[in-house]
């Protein structure tokens, strides 16, 4: 019998690792995978070349979640624009609204009060959890075990209704304004906030009891999707696959935006470089997630949101009072303790020509926004950088040489998200 | 380990990650004329970021200089973005340094022709974006590997972030009156 590399030299070509002696003739095969594939977690498909059971080549085909935000910025105003961000990547929704939001402040040159850069805190980084919940479950869900799933929706429960008594929407929540947010916290909601940070940490541990130390867990990502740093820097990887190679990027960190500077918080890293470190990383963000909202609730200038509203309430009625009458004394009121930095007709708005980027720290790495504006309502250029769009770019290289069945293991641990790719 | 056991000399240090130096304004611009290349300057944006215009002459050489300059080592491609101006096209990089945690913008107006140097040759990461410049803006990276649509299925018409674009595909059912 003839062995393969006889029938076929070609075959063996930039396979590294694997050798093929099965004496048979094995051909290559495209299979083509999703764009309705339940692990792709989107719209995505994945045209690829297999040689037996290994990956030879592959190549991405985006845009079916293509819903031109971008020229959608064009043609409404930013107001009307603004609810739509929302679905540019809506996993992590307030990510994007502080990228837009912080571009058109820079613009503008619109103040933010310390107690609204706060709650926009607490509310990112409930999200990030959020976000890492679903990536959790969906990774595991992977690799063949369903129940985690359950566990962390039934987390991501408690969270949107904290998020839903907070902006009324449970997903899509479109509350961040130009220089403040649109409604100051209700009554009682930041210690519903500590209530889930007091017990949420048990219930990671309960799950990495399960997952963490698991054979089957560590058989399938240990060592697989290794990405060093060059590579990474190859495709513009950031986020957790970047940090999982020991670079401490972390914009939060090196570039503090909002208060960030204020708190005190690590970055995790691990070095391994493989699908287990960036397992591990992401875990570990949650854990330091929570120990940012604890810092935010203690911090918080003016505290709690009920008794500051009756504050604000007789203090709009003493000054009233105080002009007709000089000695009635007026409570004291700090700048600090607003909910908007200054009062702005969204309706009408027109930013001052002008050009600014930002970008921020998102669960899945560097995304970022570029508005070009030009005087009137409509910005002129809005472009998004999604983290996951980059991220994506690396697959192709990142699977060739891995077994097939190692690559949903693979593409699960960069936490791709499609509308974000797409936009 | 107990937390009694724990005395003050004990504690974990802080962490030692750099945060952002101040760098001189325009230091991109005098680091790049200082070698001989024409720099445009063209300030800074609200946050501090330097903004420059290149030639298509010099960006590849220039690229080269700022990815592996020690004082630069701008090694992370950000963000590509076409921009139309009407008149003219242009493309914005941004790039950042993963080694000094600080960034740059580049601008590169295309010629009438629209076509730009692509900067696959430095920074690998453009792949992508320039891909999505060419699908949505029309903007030709010459040197770019593999430009073909991205974002749009392959056999659409004109490129839909212009603005001049109009849906004038014979094929749409609005097009056939």
């Amino acid at each position: 019998m003839m062995s393969v590399k006889e029938l076929n030299p070609e075959l063996q070509s930039n396979l590294p690792g694997v050798s093929i002696e099965t004496g048979f003739d094995t051909n290559d095969l495209v299979v083509n995978i999703g764009p309705q594939h339940p692990s792709t977690h989107g719209v995505l498909r994945l045209v690829t070349t297999l040689n037996g059971e290994v990956v030879k080549e592959m190549e991405p085909v985006i845009g079916y979640l293509h819903r031109s935000k971008e020229k959608m910025g064009e043609s409404r105003s930013l107001f009307q624009y603004q609810p739509t961000i929302d679905r540019v990547e809506y996993l992590s929704s307030f990510y994007d609204h502080l990228v837009f939001v912080n571009c058109i402040e820079q613009i503008a040159d619109i103040p933010v009060p310390k107690r609204v850069e706060y709650i926009r805190v607490i509310c990112l980084e409930l999200n990030r959890i959020t976000s890492h919940l679903l990536w959790f479950g969906t990774f595991l869900l992977d690799l063949g075990a369903s129940t985690p799933f359950f566990w962390c929706f039934r987390d991501r429960e408690e969270v949107f209704t904290i998020f839903e008594n907070l902006t009324g929407a449970r997903m899509m929540y479109n509350y961040f304004r130009f220089g403040g947010v649109n409604n100051d916290i209700p009554a009682g909601w930041l210690e519903e906030v500590r209530a889930f940070c007091n017990h949420f940490p048990d219930r990671l541990d309960e799950y990495e009891a399960v997952a963490t130390k698991n054979p089957i867990v560590m058989d399938r990502t240990k060592g697989h999707g290794i990405m060093a740093k060059e590579f990474c820097l190859k495709y513009g990887v950031t986020g957790p696959a970047l940090r999982a190679t020991g670079e401490a990027l972390d914009l939060r960190k090196t570039n503090p935006y909002s208060v960030y500077s204020e708190l005190d918080f690590d970055v995790p890293t691990r070095t391994e470089c493989d699908t287990y470190a960036r397992y591990l990383v992401r875990v570990q963000e949650m854990r330091e997630s929570i120990k940012i909202i604890k810092q935010c609730i203690d911090k918080i200038p003016g505290g709690d949101g009920g008794a500051l509203a009756i504050l604000k309430k007789e203090v709009e009625v003493k000054t009233k009072e105080a002009k007709k009458n000089p000695e009635i004394v007026v409570p004291h009121w700090d700048k600090d303790w607003d909910t908007m930095g200054k009062k702005i007709n969204l309706l009408t708005y027109k930013p001052p020509a002008g050009e600014a980027s930002n970008f921020v720290e998102s669960p899945r790495g560097v995304l970022g926004c570029y508005i070009i504006t030009d005087g009137t309502p409509k910005a002129y250029r809005i472009k998004w950088r999604g983290a996951s769009f980059s991220n994506l770019s690396a697959l192709p290289e990142l699977m060739k040489g891995h077994m097939y069945s190692d690559l949903m293991a693979i593409f699960g641990s960069l936490d791709v998200i499609m509308p974000e790719v797409d936009r | 380990m107990n937390e009694e056991n724990k005395t003050p000399e004990q504690a974990p240090e802080a962490e030692v990650i750099e945060t952002t130096p101040a760098i001189p304004a325009g230091f991109f611009g005098a680091l790049l004329e200082s070698k001989g290349i024409a720099v445009e300057h063209l300030g800074n944006d609200a946050k501090g970021t330097e903004i420059i215009r290149l030639t298509a002459e010099a960006i590849l050489k220039a690229g080269e200089l700022l990815k592996g300059d020690a004082s630069s080592k701008l090694d992370m491609l950000l963000l590509v973005t076409g921009i139309d101006w009407k008149t003219h096209r242009e493309s914005v990089y941004h790039l950042y340094s993963t080694v000094h945690y600080h960034s740059l913008i580049i601008k590169i107006v295309a010629d009438a022709n629209d076509t730009s140097p692509s900067l696959y040759p430095v920074w690998p990461a453009v792949d992508w974006h320039e891909r999505e410049a060419y699908d949505l803006m029309g903007i030709h990276y010459e040197g770019h590997p593999d430009l073909r649509r991205i974002l749009m299925p392959t056999y659409w018409l004109g490129h839909p972030l212009r603005k001049d674009y109009k849906e004038e595909d014979p094929r749409l059912v609005w097009n056939r009156r």
